[in-house]
């Protein structure tokens, strides 16, 4: 059997599709808009002390993060795509004390390489008030908490990532948008990521839940209630136990021509084992930009589950053996910093130096094993990184959010 | 009428209303004179009789009847007793047969509130510590291992910065009392996960656990000098290794029958010929669902008895002959799930077992099965013992259990002769189960003691008896000696 005729065939289609194809692509341009950007930090942090006492310095590039998105005339179709590299850069994750989650302890760990992959389609009206309903489908965030820390001012995670954000699974969420109020409830698998390169799994997909409610009465801001039920997030094959989460939230963003704020308050539960466990997290965090000079500053006290580590001690047993843990430690953390951001000689590209400061007290709730100064030599510490953080295109969206959920105001914190 | 001068009537009134005459204001005052937080043996009667004392305007009211009733435990009170001319009234209490905390409660008509007594039923055995005791204090401790005059412990996690990565090992001095000789360090572990010593006394194995960049699996020691092991094999695992490890003979062979890898993806029983020490080798690999996997195993009579988390309990011919099996091709005979009951959220968490043979009777009928439920380590855990009756081995059933309240069991060591399960429950501390005769349904009152050997901060891994006493290693405090007494 001879493929060349089928080649010649194939050949001769393609004048028709290039025919075809440009009306299309007219289309598009006409109506359709599609947005690419990019950012990455390269930062310097001084954390003293750390696991195993002492303390350690350390230059990375971090969070570089890809962002595309197109959509479609009167936004019915959304698609979006994030890409983290961190997998790539830092694969030993971020020096980050009180860090902690899938299976990185006081570092942050590297999140996937396809952060978001979806597509959204909503249908609504603008007529007295928007109304809208969406569904999107994919990888991407479930409808619980707060926005993604990466897309807020302060650089250094807080510790509450786990507790406040659910993503990485794959998702389907319906939204539903009737003027100041939306609701969405997503399904999705519980299973977090073990690894930079690994997608969920699907089998457990729909084995997890959320549902979040948002008021946004004004604008600019907007308070939020939600509530998830996440089976085994921390043993793929499903052995583990089921987490209940609540969250709760008030957001104000005011863009001005010159002036920018940004204000956040959430409180956030995460309980296991009818209670057994339980980790509650308060942060409060605030931004105010004026012209290029914007300053920040960040409150949180969260509690963390101590799990047991391996012999590197910014890494704990995964995956997990059974449904144990060392005991429970409160971080308070007080933040701030300071980001001056100016255009560069290359067009479209965007500079921020910055530096940022912490310090923080750990302590041990309960009578667990883990042993605070034991590990770390005493219970309070301090942190500094400056870096400059390069940014190019359209940023990100606030990530966590799609379709009717999005405030038609919402902007990022950056 | 002026309010104070009625006020004042009131209280005269009252002060010469003496006797209980049907009296039901609100005025009496109930309180607790005596027999409160008292303890007694299971179904003894407390030493002190409750007593309450009836008041009304500040005197004492004779003939009150106060009513007394127990709202938890299972002791008995006379329903009513009558407060004599000074205002009190008392009962007796014989707690119930069950070892827990009781409450009973007093009251009496025309008083606000109620009066509520605690008593403790206590078993009806106690353990008294022999020796031993707050030795170890560098790293956790976890399991124990005995061979003539020596001990030997595991050592688990992170403590400090000490890794679980030494064996301790211990001198039984004439008395049985443990005193620590010194550390064996193994090298490249970050826990010694379980530790035997093999039937004919001549190995010591211990299986080995690790994250990334450590070498666990299975170590093997000669014992030719019991006082100091000598690496002589070791096989390595992938991380995080093998969980424990049962020595035991079949057909005159001596294998390790590990558990490996419990939480990954691919967690199997391995077996090991122990034949060669120097070279240990994988005779059989017996995949199991990666649910938690497999956390133990018990051999005994050619069976093996696999505790597979919430796969529950598989057993396997590996020799015993009733189903085929062999070392070299393990075939399962039976399987059962035990009861998700017990823990947090459910879930069978199978961890460990004991099959039965009751040298008294010449039964083999039970099986007793561990459930290890979640544990935050020095604070709480959780999980039933579960009987399981193996009579017929191919369809076994679970016919009774034990729940320890506010703790969880671990590992278990049988007294066959005198039908006596003992446990360690972590924060509960060592438990001692009579379990002769027919087991159903709920075993609360076949308690016959309980210790919690370092008070609390007691968080006890497992025990075993050795030379007619028993032994207890606490996670935190290290080896301890005790003597059952009473039982």
């Amino acid at each position: 059997m001879s493929y060349r005729p089928r080649a010649v065939g194939c050949l001769q289609l393609l004048p028709l599709l290039a025919a075809s194809a440009a009306p299309l692509s007219h289309l598009i341009a006409q109506h359709a808009r599609g947005v690419l950007g990019g950012q990455t930090v390269v930062a310097g942090t001084v954390t003293d002390p750390i696991p195993g006492m002492g303390s350690r310095a350390e230059v990375r590039l971090l969070h570089p993060v890809l962002f595309s998105g197109w959509s479609a005339a009167g936004r019915w179709l959304t698609l979006r795509g994030t890409f983290n590299l961190e997998g790539w850069v830092v694969p030993g994750g971020e020096l980050t004390l009180g860090a902690w989650g899938e299976g990185f302890i006081d570092r942050r760990h590297p999140h996937t390489y396809v952060h978001e992959l979806l597509a959204v389609a909503e249908v609504g009206t603008h007529t007295h008030g928007r109304r809208a309903l969406s569904l999107a489908v994919g990888k991407g965030f479930a409808p619980f908490g707060t926005d993604d820390p990466m897309m807020r001012p302060i650089f250094k995670y807080p510790v509450n990532h786990h507790l406040s954000q659910i993503l990485e699974r794959a998702i389907v969420v319906l939204a539903a948008r009737t003027g100041p109020v939306a609701i969405e409830a997503g399904l999705f698998n519980g299973d977090e990521p073990d690894r930079p390169g690994q997608w969920p799994a699907i089998r457990r997909f729909a084995d997890s839940w959320s549902i979040r409610s948002t008021l946004s009465p004004w604008p600019g801001f907007e308070a939020q209630v939600s509530r998830a039920s996440v089976a085994s997030p921390e043993h793929r094959p499903g052995a583990g136990l089921r987490q209940t989460k609540w969250s709760a939230s008030t957001r104000w963003v005011r863009d001005g021509r010159t002036a920018h704020g940004y204000a956040l308050a959430e409180w956030a539960r995460t309980s296991e084992a009818e209670d057994q466990f339980v980790f509650t997290s308060v942060l409060a965090e605030g931004a105010i930009r004026l012209r290029q000079h914007q300053a920040y500053a960040r409150f949180e006290r969260t509690e963390r589950p101590e799990e047991p580590r391996t012999g590197d001690l910014f890494r704990s047993m995964r995956p997990h053996l059974e449904n144990s843990i060392l005991g429970t430690t409160r971080w308070t953390i007080y933040s701030a910093g300071y980001r001056i951001t100016f255009a560069s000689p290359v067009r479209g590209l965007a500079l921020g130096p910055f530096v940022e400061g912490s310090h923080g007290t750990a302590s041990e709730r309960g009578t667990g094993f883990f042993d605070i100064e034991g590990l770390y030599g005493r219970s309070t510490f301090w942190s500094l990184s400056a870096g400059i953080r390069l940014s190019w295109g359209t940023l990100g969206h606030r990530m966590g959010r799609y379709g009717a959920a999005v405030v038609t105001d919402d902007a990022r914190s950056h | 009428m002026r309010p104070w001068i009625g006020a004042a009537a009131v209280a005269l009134a009252a002060s010469g209303c003496g006797s209980d005459g049907g009296s039901t204001g609100p005025s009496r005052v109930l309180a607790i004179v005596g027999g409160d937080n008292q303890s007694a043996k299971v179904n003894q009667q407390l030493p002190l009789p409750l007593s309450v004392s009836v008041m009304e305007g500040g005197a004492p009211v004779t003939g009150a009847i106060v009513n007394w009733s127990v709202f938890a435990g299972s002791g008995t009170v006379t329903p009513t007793s009558t407060t004599g001319s000074d205002g009190i009234a008392s009962v007796s209490y014989t707690v119930g047969d069950v070892p827990r905390t009781e409450r009973v409660q007093a009251a009496v008509a025309g008083a606000n509130g109620l009066q509520v007594f605690t008593a403790t039923a206590l078993p009806i055995g106690s353990f008294t510590v022999l020796g031993g005791g707050n030795n170890v204090s560098d790293r956790f401790s976890s399991d124990l291992a005995f061979h003539g005059s020596y001990g030997y412990t595991g050592t688990w996690g992170l403590r400090g910065l000490n890794h679980g990565d030494a064996i301790k090992l211990w001198h039984l001095d004439a008395g049985g009392a443990p005193n620590l000789v010194r550390s064996v360090p193994v090298e490249d572990i970050e826990t010694v996960s379980d530790v035997a010593v093999s039937p004919d006394g001549s190995l010591l194995v211990i299986t080995a656990e690790g994250g990334e960049g450590s070498r666990p699996g299975l170590l093997v020691y000669s014992l030719a000098d019991p006082a100091d092991p000598v690496l002589v094999g070791r096989h390595e695992v992938a991380v995080p290794g093998l969980h424990t490890g049962t020595v035991a003979s079949v057909n005159g062979r001596t294998y390790a029958f590990t558990a490996r890898s419990p939480g990954a993806v691919d967690p199997a029983l391995q077996i090991y010929d122990l034949s060669t020490p120097q070279s240990p080798a994988v005779v059989a690999v017996v995949p199991v669902p990666p649910v938690y996997g497999i956390h133990d195993t018990f051999v005994r009579d050619g069976l093996v008895f696999a505790f597979v988390w919430n796969t529950g309990v598989q057993i396997y011919d590996v020799g015993n002959g009733m189903a085929g099996g062999s070392i070299t091709n393990p075939v399962l005979v039976g399987a059962v799930t035990t009861a998700g009951t017990g823990v947090p959220s459910g879930g069978p968490s199978a961890h460990n077992g004991w099959w039965f043979h009751n040298p008294n009777t010449g039964e083999k009928r039970y099986l007793f099965v561990g459930q290890e439920g979640p544990v935050e380590f020095g604070v709480s855990s959780s999980g039933n013992i579960h009987v399981v009756d193996v009579s017929d081995l191919a369809h076994p059933q679970e016919v009774a259990f034990f729940h320890l309240e506010g703790a969880g069991s671990h590992n278990f060591w049988m007294d066959e002769a005198n039908e006596i399960l003992y446990a360690a429950f972590y924060n509960g501390g060592v438990v001692a189960l009579d379990v002769s005769g027919t087991l159903q349904g709920d075993l609360a009152a076949r308690q016959v003691a309980r210790l919690e050997p370092a008070g609390a901060d007691t968080f006890v891994w497992g025990v075993q008896l050795h030379q007619g006493t028993l032994y207890a290693i606490d996670m935190l405090s290290g080896l301890w000696q005790l003597g059952p007494s009473g039982f």
